[in-house]
């Protein structure tokens, strides 16, 4: 079982016949990174969920796009390629910070966390601040028509996660700041390096849909 | 190596605490109002799902009684028909989001810990999180019922009827925001389930070993994560339809109302096995300790329930077939339909051989599976007549697919989970509940479903739609309709006679033991009700019959603090002992957070801007409750 087992004739527990074997965990550790702690499989479980709203919103602009001929419908154009490029190469290049963060937290260096936790929160800051610039380069209101509504489906969907991230993240990095962090919080921000790629990622999918795929022939 | 020493029973008043004192003491709840609101006991946080549950079951009972009794004779005025539409519409969505669903979970939430041996769910705050919004979600719909405002669309809520054009006020946005409590409530079980499976089993308990109720529970929320996320995104679409004038299902802005069929139904039909699979495990769970044998063919049963897992997702047009599919899709999802029954009837064939070849004993829990098998197989040959278009396009909309569905989900979710509130309740309670009432109870049951939904076949292929408040005489659907209406009774009779056993049992019934039916699972092997510990000692499994194949020295964990608590981590395949982790206390901000979500909720109903004021009010509890608190010193 890979940790110390004692029986009747163990030195350690000795003589009563009626005492049962033992498995004495206490010699466990009391914190555990990645798959073997309980929040990753949280984690993990929560992007399934966000994956599946994600999807559903993208499902929902696949679909309405098969009633026309034309996408973006008239009098439309695709949405400025240049704000969502700007904020994939945000995203993806956030996943650094957020790595180095995780790197400390393994080793449990709390200055690093500190550090990278910090730097990463406030590269989410920009992050989100650039999606106001996407939101505006779609050229369409919720209310025009359905195409709106399901490209700003798709966005807000995603900056409604973007922003919660932020929030977590500063969560996270206050705790490192504030107060001294027990040892699951270094396993949290390991679990929130995961999230950040989930969250990129995700974003660089969504955006294609939105702008390169209206501009496939 | 720590070997643990019990302190003589007769030790004095001035002897150290036994570990089972130190245990008590960490583990309580704090006494009072206080400790009811900050509960974090997956036990009483699961039995109060299952209360509220069976409350909102009673009440959409009455919601049917009135609709039968206004059915019972032609031209009928028990009602006037926006009445009937309220009724029909709550029934529909109540039975389904507020007690079928929730039912199901709220025993997994219960039983699962026990049964792989845990101390506590994965995450108990965010478990009293889940109950509080489902018991939000449920307020608001029965209370908009109380005052007129009940939903009124149908439990699909199908556009454009469901659209501003056609459904002003505010009912159909409770029913897009009772959705939206409902899946919050139900994806966090899901979640705590599918951690609390895969982290917190005993050492010992491989998967291969897992109780197939536990593997049922895990499909079960592994269908949940998927289907529930996308209906609660759906629903937040057709509220902001009505609420921001977007256009995803306004046919005339470029949207689609088949677009709504296809969100539903994705969510739709897969619910149909979150409510089937874990049936099937209580099935599978009360069937050792009534047979005196093992299930017969584990690995069939638990790949057939794996199998309907998946193929759970690939059905959802069978329900869209007058919609207008085209012709190659129609015969795709008739095809998957038709497939996925032979999964389940792995499962029941291997049913029928542990029955077969065990020694039977006629309990209560015993007879409720017995008139499952009777009804859901009914119910499943009508499903595979419902998968063929031509017949389904004759009797879509009619009574024949009330009838079907009925058979489908009291049959499969219903006498299953009759049959483990008998099995369980000596677990739950500590006292057995009556045999001599358990029967009527059966015994009326199974009378009125057949009373009141075998006619249904017969009035749907007379040609009698569905949600229609009345209808004239001399169509020929008089005496079937009257029959359904006594059927109804009847079953209102069954459930006075469980309530009133429940109630008497819980005052005057039999005391239980540890282990009243000699079964083979671990639950079985903590006192009736369990501490709020759970055990003792955690146990040590040694084979799939966790109880049955433990031998006299079999070992247990020693090693946990006693002095605060803390739960065993495990791996995920073979439940080899991994790490210690700090299970939280109770607290009281789950309860504050459900309060500030409410009042989101209710307040996205009637203005966007809530989207910021909720916001801001969610903040400084979420916050609260994650702010780490300085730990004791141990």
């Amino acid at each position: 079982m890979g940790v110390a087992q004692a029986g009747a004739g163990d030195v350690s527990a000795p003589a009563r016949p009626a005492e049962p074997l033992t498995i004495d965990v206490s010699v466990l550790p009391d914190a555990a990174f990645g798959h073997r702690g309980l929040t990753w499989w949280a984690t993990v479980a929560f992007m399934a969920i966000e994956a599946s709203t994600l999807l559903a919103c993208l499902g929902a602009l696949v679909y309405l796009r098969t009633n026309t001929t034309q996408w973006p419908p008239a009098p439309y154009a695709p949405p400025d390629v240049a704000p969502f490029a700007a904020n994939v190469v945000l995203l993806l290049g956030k996943l650094w910070p957020f790595g180095r963060a995780e790197a400390a937290a393994k080793r449990l260096d709390e200055a690093g966390v500190r550090r990278w936790m910090l730097i990463g929160t406030l590269w989410g800051l920009v992050c989100v601040v650039l999606r106001g610039f996407e939101l505006a380069a779609l050229d369409v209101r919720w209310d025009d028509d359905a195409y709106g509504s399901a490209v700003w489906a798709v966005s807000v969907a995603h900056t409604s996660l973007l922003v919660t991230d932020l929030l977590e993240s500063a969560a996270i990095t206050a705790i490192f700041f504030l107060t001294h962090p027990q040892p699951r919080h270094f396993s949290d921000v390991e679990d929130s390096a995961l999230y950040e790629r989930f969250l990129s990622i995700s974003w660089a999918v969504l955006a294609a849909a939105l702008v390169l795929a209206p501009r496939l022939p | 190596m720590t070997a643990v020493a019990e302190a003589p029973a007769d030790a004095g008043a001035t002897r150290a605490p036994t570990e089972r004192e130190r245990l008590e003491r960490t583990w309580a709840d704090p006494p009072g109002l206080w400790g009811w609101l900050t509960t974090v006991d997956h036990k009483r946080i699961a039995a109060r799902y299952v209360v509220t549950a069976f409350v909102f079951f009673a009440l959409g009972g009455i919601d049917a009684l009135v609709m039968r009794t206004q059915l019972a004779v032609p031209e009928g005025r028990v009602v006037d028909p926006d009445r009937y539409a309220q009724l029909f519409t709550v029934h529909g969505t109540n039975m389904m989001f507020l007690f079928a669903v929730p039912v199901m979970l709220a025993v997994g939430l219960y039983m699962v810990p026990l049964m792989v041996g845990a101390r506590n769910v994965a995450f108990p705050r965010l478990n009293a999180l889940g109950y509080w919004a489902y018991l939000a979600g449920g307020t608001l719909l029965w209370a908009s019922l109380l005052l007129n405002t009940g939903p009124d669309q149908g439990w699909f809520s199908y556009v454009p009827l469901a659209l501003s054009e056609y459904s002003p006020g505010k009912r159909v946005d409770v029913w897009a925001q009772m959705i939206t409590f409902t899946e919050i409530s139900g994806l966090i079980s899901a979640v705590e389930i599918v951690v609390t499976v895969l982290k917190c089993r005993a050492p010992g308990m491989t998967l291969a070993r897992m109780p197939i109720f536990v593997w049922a529970m895990f499909v079960t929320a592994m269908m949940v994560l998927p289907s529930l996320a996308v209906i609660a995104t759906a629903s937040q679409m057709l509220a902001m339809d009505r609420l921001v004038d977007t256009h995803f299902f306004d046919v005339d802005r470029g949207g689609d109302a088949i677009l709504w069929q296809h969100l539903f139904w994705w969510f739709g039909h897969p619910e149909v096995y979150i409510v089937f699979l874990p049936g099937t495990g209580f099935v599978s769970a009360v069937l050792p300790a009534f047979t005196r044998r093992q299930v017969f063919g584990y690995p069939a049963v638990v790949m057939a329930t794996i199998a309907t897992g998946f193929l759970g997702f690939g059905v959802w047009v069978h329900h869209m077939f007058v919609s207008g599919v085209l012709h190659q899709a129609g015969s795709f999802f008739t095809a998957a339909s038709v497939l996925i029954t032979i999964p389940t009837a792995v499962q029941i064939f291997c049913w029928i051989a542990t029955i077969w070849t065990g020694r039977p004993r006629f309990g209560v829990p015993f007879l409720f599976v017995l008139g499952f098998f009777a009804t859901f197989i009914v119910g499943g040959l009508t499903g595979v007549m419902l998968a063929s278009i031509p017949l389904d396009q004759q009797v879509h909309d009619s009574y024949f697919v009330v009838a079907h569905l009925h058979y489908v989900l009291l049959g499969g979710g219903v006498f299953p989970l009759f049959a483990a509130v008998y099995y369980w309740f000596p677990k739950w309670t500590g006292r057995m509940l009556g045999e001599r009432l358990g029967k009527a109870h059966f015994w009326l049951w199974f009378v009125g479903v057949q009373l009141t939904f075998f006619p249904m076949h017969l009035l749907g292929l007379a040609g009698m739609p569905r949600r229609v408040y009345t209808y004239l005489d001399g169509l020929g659907w008089n005496g079937l309709n009257a029959t359904a209406t006594v059927g109804a009774w009847v079953l209102a009779l069954s459930v006075a006679a469980f309530a009133f056993n429940v109630v008497h049992a819980l005052r005057r019934g039999a005391r239980a033991d540890a282990d009243p039916w000699g079964a083979d699972t671990l639950e079985w092997a903590t006192p009736s009700p369990p501490p709020p510990y759970n055990f003792e000692r955690p146990p040590v499994v040694q084979g799939r019959a966790a109880l049955w194949s433990r031998t006299p020295d079999a070992p247990v964990v020693v090693g946990l603090s006693t002095e605060r608590r803390e739960i065993l981590v495990t791996t995920a395949y073979d439940a080899e002992p991994d790490h210690r982790h700090r299970d939280p206390d109770p607290s009281i901000w789950p309860f504050v957070t459900a309060l500030s979500v409410s009042v989101f909720f209710v307040a996205l109903m009637f203005t966007p801007w809530a989207v910021v004021s909720g916001s801001a009010l969610l903040l400084p509890p979420l916050l609260a409750w994650g702010w780490p608190k300085r730990e004791r010193a141990t």
